[in-house]
């Protein structure tokens, strides 16, 4: 079975249909063509070009430059993670990098080794695609991570600094924060996992399905995904307060406050 | 017992401390008077490192307050902030909360102790189920100071810790800390209720001169 094709003329009768929320912003004053437009305009040309890039990464599939191109999703995963939460990047950019790739690696490793058995583990059609969805997964969580971690000690700061006055160490004066933003972060992966297939048809097995896959593959595949998006997920959380702890916080084991943007 | 040696402070351009002395013995009772926004909030700050002085040094038991002391420090004096922020949780939580910190093992946080406190300063067993966050200010101070005591430190530094209570509670609290001789305390408030006790010093921080 093979995937129809939509051809351009096709496609600009999807553009079509953004003339609803045109309508609507404009009449309910939403304020929102102006990003709207740039918004799909943006994916649209950046995913034109993906196309192209990933064409000749397929037809290339040098592990090299499967790694190179993977490192650079996770670079700007990175950038996008910390430039979403209040945090400045400068300081914090290396370890939250460092968290991110031993995530993202160990377990696209993992499941290529172990779990589909690919005779070339850095095969471009599953690491890169893999790994886009490990990261575009996890990201969201990531950020909410590490920005509420840091803010509510922020917020809550003379409670956490009487924890230390009351003799805890700095591990057990963050411990309450580090609980509270790693399910904080989580928990939509978890709901996510407990609607799965009946709410929502997911984006991996919606894709192995309209690729011509039988539907009983697709659901490997899709719960294979789901779980290493909780395991990646709560392996990045963790690492990135973890690894970010020496650098937002003073050997006094008080919050750094230029650590802020805001 | 500490000591304060020419501290310098500011925050954000505004100079609160400019060559601060001050040294309190140990059994001392000190209060510290002068008005609000002096900075009162900031000397204990310094203490127990939460903020670090621009220059100058603060000395605990002839130890320089550093990076690496503080935190033997903060095991021995026994610090109750302003509008005591205590706690996650019930009551009840909070206390085991504190009490499973590695530093606090070993001591008496037993329910039977917790009631003997509870009495003491007048405060139902039952509030012990009830959320911090429910709980009137009065008796969240009575909570820390209650805490205090499981603690068992001989150290104190109170910030405003009557404010909340009542006419009768006040000048007991006041007298439970200024009249024990083995404790060395340093009171920032504006109640009279601490004067009243004959040991008492009184330095101001505004002219940074004794005045009794």
């Amino acid at each position: 079975m093979e995937t129809i094709d939509i051809s351009i003329f096709s496609l600009s009768l999807v553009f079509l249909l953004l003339i609803i929320p045109v309508l609507m912003s404009s009449v309910y004053k939403l304020n929102m063509i102006k990003s709207m437009v740039y918004s799909v305009a943006r994916m649209s040309v950046q995913l034109f070009l993906i196309g192209i890039f990933l064409k000749y990464l397929f037809l290339w599939n040098n592990a090299l430059i499967n790694i190179a191109w993977l490192f650079v999703m996770i670079l700007v995963a990175v950038f996008s993670a910390i430039g979403s939460s209040s945090i400045k990047t400068g300081k914090v950019l290396l370890p939250v990098l460092i968290s991110f790739s031993a995530a993202t690696f160990i377990i696209l490793l993992y499941l290529n080794i172990f779990v589909i058995r690919l005779d070339r583990i850095f095969d471009a059609r599953y690491l890169i695609v893999l790994g886009g969805m490990l990261l575009g997964n996890s990201l969201r969580g990531n950020i909410v991570g590490i920005d509420s971690f840091y803010k509510n000690i922020r917020k809550d700061s003379k409670r956490y600094l009487y924890s230390l006055s009351l003799g805890a160490s700095q591990h057990e004066a963050y411990l309450p924060y580090l609980r509270e933003s790693v399910q904080l972060a989580l928990k939509p992966t978890i709901a996510a996992m407990a609607t799965m297939g009946i709410v929502a048809l997911p984006g991996m097995m919606t894709g192995t399905i309209l690729g011509g896959a039988d539907p009983q593959l697709a659901i490997k595949y899709q719960i294979m995904i789901m779980i290493a998006i909780l395991v990646s997920t709560i392996i990045s959380v963790l690492l990135n307060i973890i690894m970010t702890l020496k650098v937002c916080f003073t050997k006094y084991g008080t919050l750094r406050n230029d650590i802020f943007t805001k | 017992m500490i000591k304060f040696d020419k501290i310098s402070l500011s925050f954000d351009g505004k100079e609160i401390f400019s060559g601060l002395d001050l040294e309190v013995g140990a059994g001392e009772k000190v209060v510290l008077s002068g008005r609000s926004g002096i900075g009162k909030s900031s000397l204990f700050g310094l203490v127990l490192g939460f903020v670090e002085p621009d220059s100058g040094s603060v000395f605990f038991e002839g130890v320089r307050v550093d990076e690496k002391s503080v935190w033997d420090l903060r095991r021995t004096v026994s610090y109750i902030d302003q509008d005591v922020s205590a706690g996650y949780g019930k009551v009840s939580d909070w206390l085991s909360f504190v009490s499973d910190f590695k530093a606090n093992q070993g001591l008496d946080f037993g329910t039977e102790r917790i009631f003997e406190l509870m009495d003491l300063f007048g405060m139902k067993h039952e509030l012990l189920d009830k959320s911090v966050s429910e709980l009137s200010g009065g008796e969240r101070q009575r909570i820390a100071i209650i805490v205090s005591q499981l603690l068992n430190r001989k150290v104190y530094l109170l910030d405003e810790v009557t404010s909340a209570l009542d006419k009768v509670l006040k000048p007991k609290v006041a007298a439970f800390f200024m009249e024990n001789p083995d404790w060395t305390v340093i009171s920032v408030s504006h109640d009279p209720v601490w004067l009243e006790s004959g040991n008492v010093k009184v330095f101001d921080l505004e002219a940074m001169e004794w005045k009794r």
